[in-house]
């Protein structure tokens, strides 16, 4: 065995151990988010006028901190990147795709895993936006015939930074270098808005 | 209004940096949401009406039995119950339809099944949301994550202003 972890893909436990560990990181993750204030839409929606930028904050650090771990358990031998999972690229459904997701959130204020923990927590918007997710779900399913070629168009695979600037895929120091500018610069401008959009709301 | 009792969103996110982290070395994927509410959807429908294990893309989550029974719907019901315990210790279980002061309701609910409505369409062509794309994608070096990121926020910023009037003042 050259590789310790991910523990259950490495299939150093088995599938209800795992389903049961999953349970307890949910739980985990549903007391960080409420923590951290992503529990109602009043953080959320004011990112779009760059009035409240903490969920960009808690964003980034988050990015930074979870990738210079997994570049350092890579590059110690501890992690098999390539048993690490995360989805394919699939660059045109991913750019329209994408801007519909952040069309729906502005609306709606919510993203899926806030809008759960939204639920537990009260908020009756968050709980709309569910029955509205489930609609469109099986709006979806219904008209997944049709827009399936479109959907599964310009896939790249698991493509990574690396891979991207003509790298090895698995180059993790490379790929870690790219996301800290990334990272850091999204914060970065960020900030710089939330300045100017307050400046503006003090005249 | 501010309420302060919200922990330092850097050390937060640190803190939901390393629980990722934990995910990754256990699981071999991170943290998922959207995923959960097209299964509970697809299983909800099925046992309406069974003909759906025939839709092309509902019955993948239904071939292999119960929709329920998969890792990130066991996990989302751990974000709801996480979510509730940290609400109640902090005194912040409270019902509210959260809008600005004075936005019509029926205007407020419209617009929060809407935006569910397509954002949820939209995770199954992203394959992923904020949880899935932006947060473990973009830790594990995925391109499409940060495509996806981008896209996201340039739209939502993009059409913000037609959205002003039901956010006024909330922050």
């Amino acid at each position: 065995m050259d590789f310790i972890f991910p523990l259950f893909t490495t299939g150093m436990f088995d599938n209800s151990v795992n389903l049961f560990m999953g349970l307890l990181i949910g739980v985990m993750f549903g007391f960080i988010l409420e923590r951290a204030g992503f529990a109602t839409s009043a953080h959320i929606a004011p990112i779009f006028y760059f009035r409240n930028v903490m969920v960009a904050k808690v964003m980034v650090s988050a990015i930074v901190t979870t990738s210079t771990l997994i570049m350092l358990g890579v590059l110690f031998g501890y992690i098999d990147y390539s048993k690490l999972f995360f989805p394919n690229t699939y660059l045109l459904p991913y750019l329209i795709g994408g801007a519909i997701f952040g069309i729906g959130m502005v609306m709606s204020g919510w993203c899926p895993g806030t809008a759960v923990a939204g639920v537990a927590t009260g908020k009756i918007d968050a709980l709309i936006f569910i029955l509205g997710a489930m609609a469109g779900m099986y709006f979806y399913f219904g008209i997944y015939d049709s827009i399936a070629d479109f959907v599964n168009s310009t896939n790249l695979g698991k493509f990574t930074i690396a891979q991207a600037l003509g790298f090895e895929k698995d180059n993790v120091k490379v790929s870690y270098l790219v996301t800290l500018i990334a990272s850091f610069g999204l914060l970065f401008f960020m900030l710089i808005m939330h300045k100017v959009a307050k400046n503006k709301g003090d005249e | 209004m501010k309420d302060n009792n919200y922990l330092n969103p850097y050390v937060a996110g640190v803190i939901l940096g390393i629980a990722l982290f934990v995910t990754f070395l256990i699981a071999g994927q991170g943290m998922g949401a959207s995923g959960a509410i097209a299964r509970s959807t697809a299983q909800i429908a099925y046992n309406i009406d069974p003909e759906i294990a025939k839709n092309a893309y509902a019955g993948k989550y239904l071939h292999s039995g119960n929709a329920l029974i998969n890792w990130t719907v066991i996990e989302v019901l751990g974000i709801f119950i996480g979510g509730l315990i940290s609400a109640l210790l902090a005194g912040r279980f409270k019902l509210e339809l959260t809008r600005a002061n004075g936005y019509p309701v029926i205007k407020r609910v419209a617009f929060a099944f809407l935006g569910g409505f397509i954002l949820a369409a939209a995770t199954r062509i992203t394959r992923g949301c904020t949880s899935g794309q932006a947060l473990d994608g973009a830790s594990a070096f995925s391109v499409g994550s940060w495509i996806f990121m981008l896209a996201a926020f340039g739209a939502g910023f993009f059409v913000a202003f037609l959205f002003k009037k039901q956010w006024k003042g909330v922050e």
